[in-house]
Order: structure tokens, then C-alpha cells, then sequence
């Protein structure tokens, strides 16, 4: 046998549908139970009169756009300034230049071999010489700064801006000038000139 | 608070915890003593300690438990995972239910009587805590419904301390898990100005661990908790919970009596149940398993000199006089499906590597072609998951003839749960070009414990175009030769 039949309960009421015959008593929810539903609803109105209404609170495009000047800004802070003179300066500063090396060796000898002389080194080496007056996409400290930030995408040049960012590529720019005196002469190959990218400012 | 524990009984149409009004009468169960009870404890104590213990066993370099999400990297035992092998989780989460499901088709539930943090601290921590400084059942009810008098409140001041200060230690033991013991430690005796997230979560959880072993209870068991909710589905005549024999039992009455069962109808089970529901009317969505109504009954029989186990573990069946059945549908059933689990999931952290690599094409042109070659530019990005630096080889499988690698030619190394992008450029004669192909790039672990695979698509025109190129090209040069 089956243990002893429940103690009926004192007349209960009993929700007035019925399904298969089984029926649902209408019990009240614990307290405790109800309070969370009635704090949410408080909590419902000071959130919404927060945001929406009194609108204290900042808007999710506000929060957003907030981020990104905040990184902006960051990086505007970590970014040396770049110019002709300052590229110079930082290529006779050995920290600059070590640093850049560092980003060269393990990014750009594929192409430019670990010489940086390119294909004047190895005729069948991908990148030019960098290490000649000849320049393709410009010379200048800046216009370096630029092809590699840029890249030359039909020649294969890859865009290095997002894969090493502003700090790196200063610092490879730097490397690079340290190899080259200021007011050294800059031959520009002319027909290369027509896939130079335009100068960002 | 008038506590109507055992006048009218708890019947099954009602939760003993939820008066008609909504408000929730607070249980004062009586302590019980006994083999389960000791056995209980054992078990509980051995468990906080483990729990607790964790963040300090250190394997590997790493503690035992370690999920640090600041780094995104997870330690578990020795093992290291990264946040891309969150997948795993799936099979070891599921693995995880399946097993609870056997269990439960086999014995109910065992889990939240023996194992279950809920259960443990309550019973086996504060609820000692309580009887410590409130003293017993009766002492504790009389002392909720007293004035408030000095001796009451000194009591009840102390009793909250004592719980804040072990719900403290308790949260600070879980951060642990999160941040590393040290790092607790440092942050412990820094000010929380330094570091406020953290503080007001812990401050947080150390108020919700407090309010719901000081006052929430079992209200967490019998309403939230969603495994209390579907063990009805999982359970049947044969699974072995505890129950009352009320063949044995019935019907109750006064020892002596002419014509009455075992049962004298004391009523200690109800006493001691922290849900208080009473066992007798049969196994009940409240019961979580903790066997104290089984020493209560047990040290009535003794007294009595009657056999012990009229409250007992035992199936349904065998309380009617059938025998029990342990291999049925559903235990194989979930049986299979815990194997299952188990093996996915265990085939699974074994493909895990400590490392991961994606090869990707430059951004730009797909392939470049120049007078002599066909070329693809590539990304290799490797994720280094171990805890000390690596170095990687890469090596080329399937390459046609006339294919040269620049970029990552010797080894590599990447720092220690580091990631490095380094560019692979593949040339093709074109001579030797055929058209476009797969490759298989192979990164392995230079020391050779490892290595990974990755298929490649070589990117390039078709052969038959290139060719035609090559004809008008030596063409137009040899007309621009006549120009000059």
C-alpha cells in the first residue's frame, strides 16, 4: 500500500479550469516572491525615468562615442608626433631605432631581407632596396611613414597600419631613416609615381 | 512567530514554508544524531576543505582552479585553456548533467543531501552556528518568539557577526578562484579605493551569501532551484530515495498497543525536517535528501528495541514488497547518454593544443603577379597558451614544384601566453604555375611535442590566362622596342 492519504487541507480554492481532470489549487505566492516583483517595477521606474525620460543617464550611442574618444585619445597621447624633423630625431635615437629593428626583423626581411637592401642584394627578393636614394612612393620621412601605414596594395605592400599601429611604424620608419643621412639626395622613380598612395596629413 | 511546525501536520497539498498569506514561517528543525548524520558531516567538512583548498594546490605553475578572466585564460588541474576553447565547456557541462540524471534515476537525490554547497553550508556551517549560540530546536523557537530583550538581542548580534564574518571568508574564498590567492591577499590589505569593482562585488556577495544562509534557506531547494524542479521527471518506483514503510508502520499508535504498526506516531521526522514536510506522506518535491529524518526514526526504534529503518533509503517498490529494479530504460538510458558526454567530452580536451594558429591572406590584392613569380601574402597568427615561451617551425606540405618560401623560415617564438603575427609570403614560378591550389601549412612545437594544420588556398589566375598575358605582354614590348 501507498503511504497514509495526505491531511486534507482546510477548503482550499481551486482555480476554475480543469484539464484531464486534474484541477490547480490558486495558492497565494510567498511573499518574498511577490517583493521581487514589486521591487523590479520600482526599479523599472527609476531606470526608465533615469534614461529615457529625465535622461541623467548617458544614451548607449553617448557611452559608445565616450569610448572611442577616450581611446582616441590615448592613442593621440602614446603617438609621437609625426613629422619630417621628429622622424629624423628618433632615427639617431638608438631606443627608437633598436625597437624598430626588432618590428623590421620579424615583419619585414621576407620582402626587404634582413639588409634591407632588397633586391639589390638578391635580384629575385620581393621589396626594393631601402637602403639606396631611390625611392618609389617617396622619400621624405613622412612619405615613408605613409607607404607603410598605406601599403602598396598591387605591388603587395600589405597595409601595416592596423597590423602594427602608430607606434611600431614610427619606430620602423625610424630604423629605416637611420640608414640614410638628412638632405641626402631623393630619386624618385617616375613611373612608379602613379600608385603612391596620397599623403595623409 | 508563531510556528505551527507540527499542529495541523504538514500536508502534501501545501508548502509547510508558505502560509496561506504569502509570509514564510521560519523552520527551527531539530538536531539529529547518528550514523547518516556523522557520515553527513564527514563528508561536508571534506568537501569545504577541497573547495577551499583549490586556489592554494598549485599544479603545473598554476593553481589548481585558477579562471582568470583578466588574462582569459583558465586553469583547471594542471591544464591551461584559452577563451576560444570555450566550446568544451558545452560537452563538459552537459557530461556534467547527464551524470547528475543517472544518479538520480538510481538513487534521487543524493546530491543535494551530501554534496551540494546549499546543503553543506547550511547544515554542516551556519545552522551549527546557530544551534552553538541559540542553542536547540526549542531554545531557538522560543528565543524568535520572546521580547526583545538584552540577553535576546546580545544573542542575535553575535549570531550575525559570526555569520558575516564566515560569508565573508566563504566570498573571499570563491574570488579566489577568479583572481589567485596573492592577489586576494594584496587586495585584502589594499584600500577598496584601489580597487572598487572588486570590493563592491565582494561586498555584494558577501550581503547575498549572508542573506541566504541567514534567512533565505530552503526556500532556495524548494523554489529556485531548477534540479529540485525536474527530479519528479527523473525519478520512479525503482530509484532508491528515502521513504517510510508504512506497510511496516501502519497504523500508527501508542507502543503497546493492541493491533498498530511500528510507527508511534512521535513525529520526530517532522521535528527534524529542515523543509519540514513530513516523509511519511511519501517522497515530496521539498525533500532534499538529508537523512535526518532516517536518524531521527532510527534512535526512536532503538529506544523501542525495534529493528531499525522504518524511514530508510529504499525504493518504492520495495517498500510495496517488489524487488527493485536497477536496470530499466531510463537508467540506460541516461547510462548512455552520461558515456556520451564523458567521451566527447573527453576527446575533446585531449584535441586541445597548447597553442592555435590561423593562416589569413593580406589585406589587399588576392595575389600579385610580377614578371617572374605568382605571389600570396599571408598572416600567420600563432596564440601561444602556455604558461613559459614557445618556439614554432613552420613547415609547407603539398606544394607544387617551384614554389619558395619567404617569412617565417627559421623558428619563431612567441612569449609566454603571447600572441605574434608574422607574414608568410609563397612565390610561384611562372613557369611552374598550373593555376590556383590548396597547401597545407604544419606549425609545430619545436621541441616536437605538437604541431597543428591548417589547409591554405594559393590564390592565382588561371594558368590559361596568365599564358595569354605573357604572349600580348612580349608582343607590346616588342612593338614598344620598334618605337624606340
Amino acid at each position: 500500500m501507498t503511504p497514509t492519504p495526505p491531511n486534507l487541507p482546510p477548503e482550499d480554492p481551486v482555480r476554475n479550469h480543469s484539464f484531464d481532470g486534474i484541477q490547480e489549487y490558486d495558492k497565494r505566492l510567498p511573499n518574498w516572491w511577490l517583493m521581487t516583483l514589486y521591487v523590479s517595477i520600482i526599479f523599472w521606474v527609476g531606470y526608465w525615468a533615469y534614461y529615457e525620460w529625465l535622461h541623467v543617464g548617458p544614451s548607449n550611442s553617448q557611452r559608445v562615442e565616450a569610448a572611442l574618444s577616450q581611446i582616441e585619445a590615448t592613442k593621440l597621447a602614446n603617438a609621437p608626433a609625426v613629422d619630417d624633423p621628429n622622424l629624423w630625431k628618433m632615427s639617431r635615437n638608438p631606443v627608437f631605432v633598436e625597437a624598430g629593428k626588432a618590428t623590421f626583423v620579424s615583419n619585414c626581411v621576407p620582402c626587404h631581407l634582413a639588409s634591407m637592401r632588397g633586391k639589390s642584394e638578391l635580384a629575385t627578393a620581393i621589396g626594393p632596396d631601402l637602403t639606396d636614394t631611390k625611392w618609389i612612393h617617396g622619400g621624405k620621412p613622412t612619405e615613408i611613414y605613409d607607404t607603410i601605414t598605406k601599403g602598396v596594395l598591387v605591388k603587395g605592400m600589405p597595409t601595416w597600419g592596423p597590423v602594427l599601429g602608430a607606434k611600431k611604424i614610427t619606430e620602423v620608419s625610424a630604423y629605416i631613416l637611420s640608414k640614410h643621412n638628412e638632405g641626402e639626395p631623393i630619386e624618385l622613380d617616375p613611373t612608379a609615381l602613379a600608385t603612391a598612395p596620397p599623403p595623409v596629413k | 512567530m508563531a510556528t505551527p511546525a507540527h499542529s495541523p501536520l504538514p500536508n502534501r497539498d501545501s508548502v509547510t514554508t508558505i502560509r496561506t498569506d504569502g509570509s514564510r514561517p521560519f523552520m527551527f528543525p531539530a538536531d539529529t544524531h547518528g550514523r547518516f548524520t556523522t557520515a553527513r558531516r564527514v563528508v561536508a567538512y571534506g568537501l569545504i576543505a577541497f573547495y577551499l583548498s583549490l586556489p592554494w594546490i598549485k599544479l603545473n605553475g598554476y593553481p589548481a582552479v585558477f579562471l582568470d578572466i583578466a588574462e582569459r585564460r583558465f586553469h583547471l588541474f594542471g591544464l591551461t585553456f584559452a577563451f576560444q576553447d570555450m566550446w568544451l565547456l558545452f560537452f563538459v557541462i552537459t557530461g556534467l548533467g547527464f551524470s547528475l540524471f543517472f544518479i538520480t534515476s538510481l538513487f534521487g537525490r543524493v546530491w543535494c543531501g551530501w554534496a551540494c554547497p546549499q546543503t553543506v553550508y547550511l547544515e554542516h556551517v551556519f545552522r551549527r552556528i546557530e544551534v552553538w549560540i541559540e542553542g536547540d530546536a526549542v531554545a531557538r523557537r522560543t528565543l524568535d518568539a520572546a521580547p526583545w530583550t538584552a540577553g535576546k538581542i546580545r544573542k542575535r548580534v553575535l549570531k550575525h557577526a559570526v555569520y558575516l564574518a564566515v560569508a565573508a571568508v566563504l566570498t573571499h574564498g570563491f574570488l579566489a578562484y577568479f583572481v589567485s590567492v596573492p592577489e586576494v591577499w594584496s587586495m585584502v590589505r589594499s584600500a577598496p579605493s584601489e580597487h572598487w569593482s572588486t570590493f563592491v562585488f565582494m561586498m555584494a556577495y558577501t550581503g547575498l551569501t549572508y542573506f541566504i544562509f541567514c534567512w533565505f534557506r530552503e526556500q532556495v531547494c524548494i523554489v529556485i532551484c531548477p534540479y529540485g524542479r525536474i527530479q519528479s521527471a527523473l525519478t520512479d518506483d525503482n530509484t532508491v530515495t528515502i521513504g517510510y514503510d508504512a506497510k511496516r508502520g501502519e497504523p500508527r499508535g501508542k507502543a503497546g498497543t493492541e493491533g498498530v504498526g511500528d510507527c508511534i506516531a512521535c513525529n520526530r521526522c517532522i521535528h527534524v525536517c529542515p523543509t519540514g514536510i513530513d516523509i511519511r506522506q511519501g517522497l515530496q518535491l521539498e525533500c532534499v535528501g538529508c537523512t535526518a529524518c532516517i536518524d531521527a526514526c532510527d534512535d526512536v526504534m532503538d529506544r523501542l528495541k525495534r529493528p531499525r529503518g522504518l524511514i530508510r533509503y529504499d525504493s518504492q517498490n520495495k517498500f510495496n514488497g517488489r524487488a527493485t529494479r536497477w536496470i530499466r530504460p531510463r537508467t540506460i538510458l541516461y547510462f548512455a547518454l552520461l558515456l556520451a558526454g564523458a567521451s566527447v567530452a573527453s576527446w575533446a580536451v585531449s584535441t586541445i593544443r597548447p597553442a592555435n594558429f590561423l593562416v589569413t591572406h593580406m589585406t589587399g590584392a588576392p595575389y600579385i603577379i610580377d614578371a617572374t613569380v605568382v605571389r600570396n601574402q599571408y598572416f600567420v597568427r600563432i596564440v601561444n597558451k602556455r604558461n613559459g615561451p614557445s618556439r614554432f617551425v613552420l613547415k609547407l606540405q603539398g606544394t607544387p614544384a617551384g614554389v619558395q618560401q619567404s617569412g617565417f623560415v627559421s623558428a619563431v617564438e612567441v612569449p609566454p601566453l603571447g600572441e605574434i603575427t608574422t607574414p608568410l609570403i609563397l612565390q610561384q614560378r611562372r613557369a611552374d604555375y598550373t593555376g590556383p591550389f590548396h597547401l597545407t601549412v604544419r606549425v609545430e612545437d619545436e621541441r616536437g611535442t605538437f604541431h597543428l594544420e591548417r589547409a591554405v588556398d594559393f590564390l592565382g589566375p588561371e594558368a590559361r590566362l596568365l599564358r595569354e598575358d605573357e604572349a600580348e605582354q612580349k608582343k607590346a614590348d616588342h612593338e614598344h622596342g620598334k618605337e624606340k
